[in-house]
């Protein structure tokens, strides 16, 4: 379809100064206008789906902007106020973002621990071990995060889940003494296993790529030198995967920050506990549940501008090591 | 590095033990719930206490899920579709043409990708509802092709990348059209890569939450995602039926995935070379 466009295009100009038919097709795609024709539905549909919103999000930042606004269709601008309010907002510090930041930190840490771990154990087993087990954390990876924090709700089910049964069984707590989903240092406990759960499977196979890919000669030279493996970890394997860490390190920061629907599905996590709140979940029910929608927005530019700086790091990083 | 004392095999064995156990315990506890006779007196037993399909039966007929599956089946394969296509054209783009600001798309593509979709629920919904996009599969699949599109379009780029230019030309020299060639060359040799990133798309519509749930209000709408919410009553959840539905989500994706991912690995060594 857009082939002929393109060679319609060309007849009609006919700058080039040679006959059409004797040129392939794909030697004049190659030239001018072609990548970009191909390129046009992409470049629309993420202009118009994922740009344009950034800016009407930002513009509605800046405005006190309710549901009446959105009946009457009318603007309502305040300039700085909703930020204003937000990062004078007790709330904002002692309890939202702790608990964004707070639990991101613990998460990436864990998740990048356990995903190593996972990976070095990987690499040392024979070929047939080593693709059942990794096989068997696609599984982890693969499980939705929407129905895996069901699952890890109904685990630690207050009334009949199995940690509290097997602790029942034990004798250390009664069935429904205590509700885990009430108290947010244990409700941000589960929610971390849960994260670390869905997010430890993408580190250890990515990790595993680039253990792969050491030279058995260096491990080796450094066991001669008289290194333990601990050594060997720190001075041949870090070194040595310093790229492939540093981008896991930031994708997984990422995606720990703006961690939504394994909060909101938790019991009191869609708003009804504020203790358990986070950047994403304050913003969509100051918008969704309060009407706010400006206030909401003005939320959602401070978790973006968090996110863009840790995003430049990436891609900063990610250029240095590969030509794009 | 391969000792194979007693003592290290031993403790591979444990180790292998461990690291299966953790990754498929949460899963083999949903699918055990799920056929278990009662679940919620089932107490700290690892194995269920009967095996029924009752539950599925409840979810998929009496309380309607099927519908639900309905609903996000179209909304994921429209999704899918529409991506490949997308990609595909954006791909051989940025793989095949050396153009002013090419570098720039790139990066641009890999920085919306960063881009938290949280943060676009607000101006996408009052977009939505301006355009009486909302209740509306189309319009869900829009906005699930822009989620997908910038991953597809990374992961795409790569497989085109990869295929020889050399077999591109010697088409030319036996007298292909461009779009012969498309069809005869570099379509069969992106095709693992196209069915790939296809999953990835389908599996990126079917798992989403936030979108699902803020734009389709009527019930009649809900994806499954949305729906796994109506089995939920105030302080008491039937966790037999939700584990059932549950798995009725997470069995295709986990399928899916599992398959996809030794496909991919293997499109990216083998494929092109081959010819």
């Amino acid at each position: 379809m857009s082939s002929s466009t393109i060679l319609d295009e060309r007849r009609q100009d006919g700058a080039e100064g040679f006959t059409p038919r004797t040129v392939p097709l794909g030697r004049r795609l190659r030239r001018g206008a072609a990548p970009w024709l191909l390129l046009a539905p992409g470049l629309l549909v993420l202009g118009v789906l994922l740009l344009w919103p950034m800016m009407r999000v930002l513009n509605l930042s800046l405005q006190d902007y309710e549901l009446r606004n959105l009946l009457r269709g009318d603007t309502n601008y305040v300039g700085l106020e909703n930020y204003v309010d937000v990062l004078t907002d007790p709330f904002l510090w002692k309890t939202v973002l702790p608990n964004t930041v707070g639990f991101a930190l613990v998460c990436v840490v864990l998740t990048m621990v356990v995903g190593t771990v996972a990976a070095l154990f990987l690499n040392s087993l024979g070929t047939v071990w080593r693709s059942i087990s990794t096989t068997a954390i696609m599984v982890a990876w693969a499980v939705p995060a929407l129905t895996g924090t069901y699952i890890f709700v109904w685990l630690f089910d207050a009334q009949s889940g199995l940690v509290i049964s097997t602790l029942d069984g034990l004798g250390l707590m009664e069935a429904g003494s205590y509700n885990w989903f009430t108290n947010r240092w244990t409700f941000y406990g589960i929610a971390t296993i849960n994260v670390v759960y869905h997010g430890f499977p993408f580190i250890a196979v990515t990790m595993l790529a680039g253990l792969m890919t050491v030279p058995r000669e260096h491990y080796e030279a450094a066991a001669m030198d008289g290194a333990t493996a601990w050594g060997r970890f720190w001075n041949v394997t870090v070194p040595t995967l310093r790229p492939i860490i540093a981008v896991c390190v930031i994708l997984s920061t990422i995606w720990d920050f703006k961690v939504f629907v394994q909060i909101y599905l938790m019991p009191g996590g869609d708003g009804a506990n504020p203790d358990v709140m986070n950047l994403g979940v304050w913003s969509y029910t100051q918008s969704f549940a309060q009407g706010e929608y400006g206030m909401g927005s003005t939320i959602a530019v401070l978790l973006t501008a968090l996110l863009l700086v840790i995003s430049v790091i990436y891609i900063r990083t990610l250029m240095k090591e590969e030509e794009l | 590095m391969n000792r194979r004392t007693p003592a290290s095999t031993a403790a591979k064995a444990i180790g292998v033990v461990v690291l299966m156990s953790l990754s498929l315990f949460p899963f083999y506890w949903m699918l055990s719930t799920a056929v278990d006779t009662s679940p919620l007196s089932r107490g700290a037993s690892l194995l269920p206490s009967g095996f029924t399909l009752e539950h599925f039966r409840y979810v998929l007929v009496d309380a309607g899920f099927l519908r639900y599956v309905r609903v996000s089946l179209i909304v994921a394969l429209g999704t899918v579709v529409l991506s490949a296509i997308v990609a595909l054209l954006a791909a051989v783009a940025v793989a095949r043409f050396r153009f002013r600001l090419r570098t720039q798309v790139l990066i641009m593509v890999l920085m919306v990708q960063m881009v938290p979709l949280e943060a676009l629920v607000i101006p996408l919904f009052l977009q939505a509802r301006n355009l009486h996009m909302l209740n509306s599969l189309l319009g869900l699949i829009i906005v699930y092709l822009g989620f997908s599109l910038a991953f597809a379009i990374w992961n795409l780029r790569g497989f085109v990348a990869a295929v020889p230019r050399e077999l591109e030309e010697a088409a030319y020299m036996d007298g292909a059209t461009w779009l012969r060639m498309f069809r005869s060359i570099l379509l069969p040799l992106v095709a693992p890569g196209l069915v790939a990133t296809s999953v990835f798309s389908f599996i990126t519509a079917w798992n989403e939450f936030i979108f699902a749930l803020t734009f389709m209000q009527d019930s009649s709408k809900y994806t499954v995602g949305v729906g796994l919410r109506t089995f939920f009553t105030q302080n008491t959840a039937d966790w037999g039926s939700v584990m059932a539905a549950s798995t009725i989500i997470t069995l295709p994706v986990v399928i899916f995935f599992v398959l996809v991912q030794r496909n991919l690995a293997q499109g990216m060594t083998a494929g092109a070379v081959k010819g």
